[in-house]
């Protein structure tokens, strides 16, 4: 540390740039940072100087190219030291009088910037009478509701009422309105950035962190989506670099959370390159608390392998590893090293971030696009309209795998994603979740849009979501399981409000990449109706494997 | 639902008055999130639940089908004026134009 950062406060302290200490460790609690026993990487030195080089715009011009730089390691979490109060010019607004609880919002927002607790209501008012602003102490009172769920249902159960809280980070909040979007109970909505509103929000989100954790009776253990009121499920911090809105960062929070939940920080990430290795680890800004590694595009599965090897000799077998990737690595280029890793039997999972096509390089076409999709390397033109092949399954292949748990799911689908997740880390050998992820730009929909596209990739049959366990019998029907998809025994679901069925000309047609094989009047080119077609048939396979045809 | 933040009311022929009404107030709503159509009135609905009220344009009408143009929705032209049992039909409005899409490598 040189003798100019010495004098300043800590990065983890209130300071000029950050006057109520939002870009702070922990997510629901204020923490340290976190510290790690290696002589190669000095946390405190990383953070003060490094972090705070970048943040202050200087880091790289001025800083120097040590060992420490050259060596690009990167400590954990430290993406929470990083500020995004002034990329959107709106913010999401709490409205607790509306508001069920129901942790949707906290559950699908992308960047960790949404953030509930849930107190009793004596211990609240201790922790109020705290504060000695009495402004500030009324303007956090009224953030607080009373909510059936764990007001009411508390009150019953344990004498006393949970007041529930939900708190923006204005650090971390990109204002896509994903939050907004999902919220059935208007207890969210986008206002303007004033002043005024980012100087409440810092303080609130300030107050937040420092009265402690929830208080866990009243959180459900049986609740899936209450998980994410305990600090041990925020292993993706906020502060990574992913678009607004992003549909993998949410699936990757979700994953987190969901092994957060039950092993803590013990466990990894192997990460293929992609979208998600460089939004989480633009230099000098990791999400992760968890070790994570990058080595190349194709070869992810056989890093795992070698990771869970040596963890297996350390005596860590019980410590999961995630091997995570998109379409582009598991699909296509790290495909044979991915069925290397079914056939090889070890307790690795396996988590696919499938937006259809390679968003970090720009757009081409994988084996996971859809037919008809317009992309780079399958241009919609006058000769070909957009890809003319049929998307390749990973799912049905995993199935084929020697004994390997499959999982096809969306963050959208909330108790389906997390018993995926739950069920693959149970699993005693190789398991795979492919996650249906919008990628905004390259899908061409709005940055609040990353759930109704995965609902309706669903409801359309473009992307059914099963889960395949080798335990449940001998026969695949007795394996395989699609519930949770509407109209199960049907070709196509029917919206019950117009009676029409949902196809998947009805799921292009919401998207900015299929926007071409529309003519003037509306009416879908012959390769997309090829599309529907091919998607039904995918559909009907699964019903057959199923044993519901 | 509270009260519309606009109102337009469309008269025959007057197509271009409904375009020019979004063009001026467009900017009172915020990212679009749905549009319902009713047989005799339209809402274009934003995240916040905020919205614009068109009245005697409906389902029925030639003119729904470039108005709903006009504001990116989902909808198919081809079934767009069929009665439906339901009060009113609803779509989403959230499409775009993908990154680069007339860049080829």
């Amino acid at each position: 540390m040189t003798a100019a950062t010495a004098l300043k406060s800590s990065m983890n302290e209130a300071n000029e740039r950050d006057p109520f200490n939002n870009n702070s460790y922990g997510t629901l609690v204020d923490q340290g940072y976190k510290l790690v026993n290696l002589p190669v990487l000095d946390v405190n030195d990383f953070n003060e100087r490094i972090i705070r080089g970048y943040e202050e715009g200087w880091g790289e011009r001025d800083l120097p190219a040590d060992l420490t730089v050259a060596r690009s390691l990167i400590p954990a979490g430290t993406a929470t030291l990083r500020d995004f109060s002034n990329i959107s010019p709106e913010i999401p607004e709490y409205i607790p009088e509306n508001c069920t609880g129901c942790m949707d919002c906290v559950t699908e927002c992308p960047d960790t910037a949404i953030l509930g607790k849930v107190l009793g209501e004596d211990e609240l008012e201790q922790k109020l009478q705290t504060i000695t602003d009495v402004a500030d102490r009324e303007m956090y009172r009224k953030l607080w509701s009373k909510t059936k769920k764990y007001y009411d249902a508390g009150k019953k159960k344990h004498g006393q009422g949970g007041m529930f809280q939900i708190i923006i980070d204005p650090s971390k909040c990109k204002g896509c309105a994903e939050c907004v979007t999902v919220c059935d109970d208007d207890a969210l909505k986008m206002i303007v950035k004033t002043d005024k509103v980012m100087t409440d929000a810092r303080k609130s989100h300030r107050i937040f962190k420092s009265i402690g954790p929830s208080n866990n009776k009243y959180i459900s253990d049986s609740l899936l989506i209450d998980m994410m009121l305990k600090e041990q499920t925020h292993i993706y911090v906020g502060g990574a670099g992913s678009c607004a809105g992003c549909g993998e960062g949410t699936a990757l929070r979700m994953l987190c959370s969901a092994t957060g939940s039950k092993f803590g920080d013990q466990w990894a990430l192997v990460a293929a390159t992609g979208c998600n290795t460089v939004y989480t680890s633009t230099y000098p800004y990791n999400p992760y608390l968890v070790p994570w590694t990058n080595s190349l595009f194709e070869n992810a599965p056989a890093d795992a392998i070698g990771v869970r090897m040596r963890w297996d000799q350390m005596g860590w077998q019980n410590k999961p590893i995630w091997c995570i990737g998109g379409d582009g690595a598991m699909f296509d280029i790290g495909f044979q090293a991915l069925s290397r890793l079914f056939a090889s039997g070890m307790n690795i999972k396996v988590f696919v971030l499938d937006t259809q096509v390679y968003s970090n390089t720009g757009g081409q076409a994988s084996t996971s696009t859809f037919t008809g999709q317009n992309t780079k390397m399958s241009v919609h033109g006058k000769t070909f309209g957009g890809k003319q092949e049929r998307r390749k399954e990973i799912a049905q292949i995993a199935m084929m795998h020697p004994r390997t748990y499959v999982a096809q799911t969306t963050c959208a689908h909330v108790n389906h994603f997390y018993k995926a997740v739950l069920g693959a880390l149970e699993f005693d050998g190789p398991a795979i979740v492919v996650c249906y992820t919008t990628c905004q730009p390259e899908h061409g929909v709005a940055d609040n849009m990353a759930g109704d596209q995965a609902r309706l990739a669903v409801d359309s049959r473009a992307f059914p979501i099963l889960i395949y366990d080798p335990r449940k019998g001998e026969k695949v029907k007795e394996r395989l399981s699609l519930q949770g998809n509407p109209a199960v025994k049907d070709d196509w679901f029917k919206n019950p409000k117009s009676n029409e069925e949902v196809s998947f000309i009805d799921f292009a047609r919401s998207e900015g990449r299929f926007a071409k094989h529309f003519d003037k009047d509306g009416n879908p080119s012959e390769t997309l109706l090829w599309a529907k077609q091919e998607r039904l048939e995918n559909w009907r396979l699964l019903q057959e494997l199923a044993g519901l045809r | 639902m509270s009260a519309p933040l606009a109102t337009h009311d469309y008269t025959p022929d007057g197509l271009d008055a409904v375009l020019e009404f979004l063009k001026r107030t467009r900017n009172e709503l915020r990212a679009l999130r749905r549009v319902r159509v009713w047989p005799d009135h339209i809402h274009i609905i934003d995240v916040n639940k905020d919205y614009f009220e068109i009245r005697s344009l409906g389902y029925g009408d030639a003119d729904v089908v470039p108005v709903l143009r006009n504001i990116n929705t989902a909808f198919n032209p081809q079934t767009i004026h069929d009665p439906v049992t339901a009060q009113y039909k609803e779509f989403d409005t959230g499409r775009r134009h993908p990154w680069a899409e007339d860049r080829v490598m």
